[in-house]
């Protein structure tokens, strides 16, 4: 887990500074546990019972127990890229598609590797793998980010952040 | 329609075609008082994200955003909240079905902004996935809106031969102001 303190006093990554095939710092997260999964239901009212009502998951819908949200998941994932990115750069985009379920005691480990980098309107790109792996190294949710980070002695990353016309069609 | 009749003509029909591009009605997303701390607390607690640039105002001052902020994704959640004054959706939806799921019965509660059906005789839903574009951090106070729209419709053949359709909701979330706050596409197959 990351801490306050860690993100007040966050390093800039520089684009300069990462390369192809690097992997990034990783966060973990977990164990989780049947209180931070209602946690999430309860902060976005989502009432499906597959996520806290375990008799609901078991018996009725024949699932191995709650079930992690996909919603979870996906918010997990943009709040990763934005600490990679803080304090200047942006966390421009991610796709991804859910895969195997997350139950209660397992534990994540978002990632992400370096397939590409390339500068549009002086700004620095950076294409990424990304996704959350379970203790038992199977993935949850594979895909793929954008990020944009600043260039020594470069322009500053605009905000609000505009894509460069020539990337917006990708 | 048979299944041997599904899978011997094109899924993309023109009645389907025609829904492309299809925009529904652009409606407040937040709540009348817009982006609250008490709601970012609940949210950022729950991705377990300490970051003080959502809470500690003198700290966000000294960022480049210049002020409290909100994760874009935050957005994308605010239209499922029940709205005060509204019947209680849960204990309606309990009465109706003592064995509601927790989400048919209780998210249909207000239906607003929703995308015409798509007339296809398809109806297995499948995630196919997301992806979200964030441009903006929105800011306390913020009045979030949101319209959706039918980006794009595909279609594809299974590996036993069966016709689908990739469907790609396009949903638009923006501020008081018409700024941008953030995109977020979802892909779903039917078959």
């Amino acid at each position: 887990m990351t801490t306050a303190q860690e993100l007040r006093e966050k390093q800039q990554l520089y684009f300069d500074d990462v390369a192809v095939g690097q992997q990034l710092p990783p966060l973990v997260i977990g164990p989780l546990t049947p209180t931070h999964l209602f946690r999430w239901s309860a902060a976005i009212e989502n009432w499906h019972r597959i996520h806290y009502d375990q008799s609901f998951a078991i018996y009725h819908e024949g699932l191995p127990n709650i079930l992690g949200q996909g919603s979870w998941k996906q918010s997990i994932l943009p709040r990763y890229l934005k600490d990679l990115c803080l304090p200047d750069g942006w966390p421009w985009k991610v796709s991804f598609q859910h895969r195997a379920m997350i139950v209660p005691g397992d534990t994540l480990t978002v990632w992400s590797t370096v397939t590409r980098k390339y500068e549009a309107e002086g700004l620095g790109f950076v294409d990424l793998d990304v996704g959350m792996r379970l203790q038992y190294d199977t993935e949850t949710c594979p895909g793929k980010a954008t990020i944009v980070l600043p260039i020594r002695n470069g322009r500053a990353i605009p905000y609000p952040f505009v894509p460069p016309k020539e990337l917006v069609s990708q | 329609m048979s299944q041997s009749a599904a899978q011997s003509g094109s899924a993309l029909t023109a009645e389907v075609k025609a829904v492309i591009g299809a925009t529904a009605e652009k409606i407040e997303a937040s709540l009348p008082w817009g982006i609250e701390r008490e709601g970012l607390r609940l949210f950022t607690q729950a991705i377990m994200d300490p970051d003080p640039r959502y809470w500690d105002d003198e700290f966000a001052k000294t960022t480049k955003f210049g002020h409290i902020i909100t994760p874009p994704i935050y957005c994308t959640y605010l239209g499922r909240r029940a709205r005060p004054g509204a019947d209680d959706p849960i204990t309606r939806a309990f009465a109706e079905n003592p064995n509601s799921d927790g989400i048919g019965g209780v998210r249909t509660a207000e239906s607003r902004g929703g995308l015409p059906s798509i007339p296809t005789h398809l109806k297995r839903i499948l995630n196919a996935g997301n992806e979200i574009e964030l441009r903006q951090y929105p800011r306390l106070g913020d009045r979030v809106y949101s319209q959706a729209k039918y980006a794009d419709i595909r279609e594809r053949v299974a590996k036993d031969g069966a016709r689908m359709l990739i469907v790609t909701t396009e949903i638009i979330y923006t501020n008081q102001n018409g700024e941008v706050l953030c995109i977020l596409r979802a892909s779903q197959i039917r078959r």
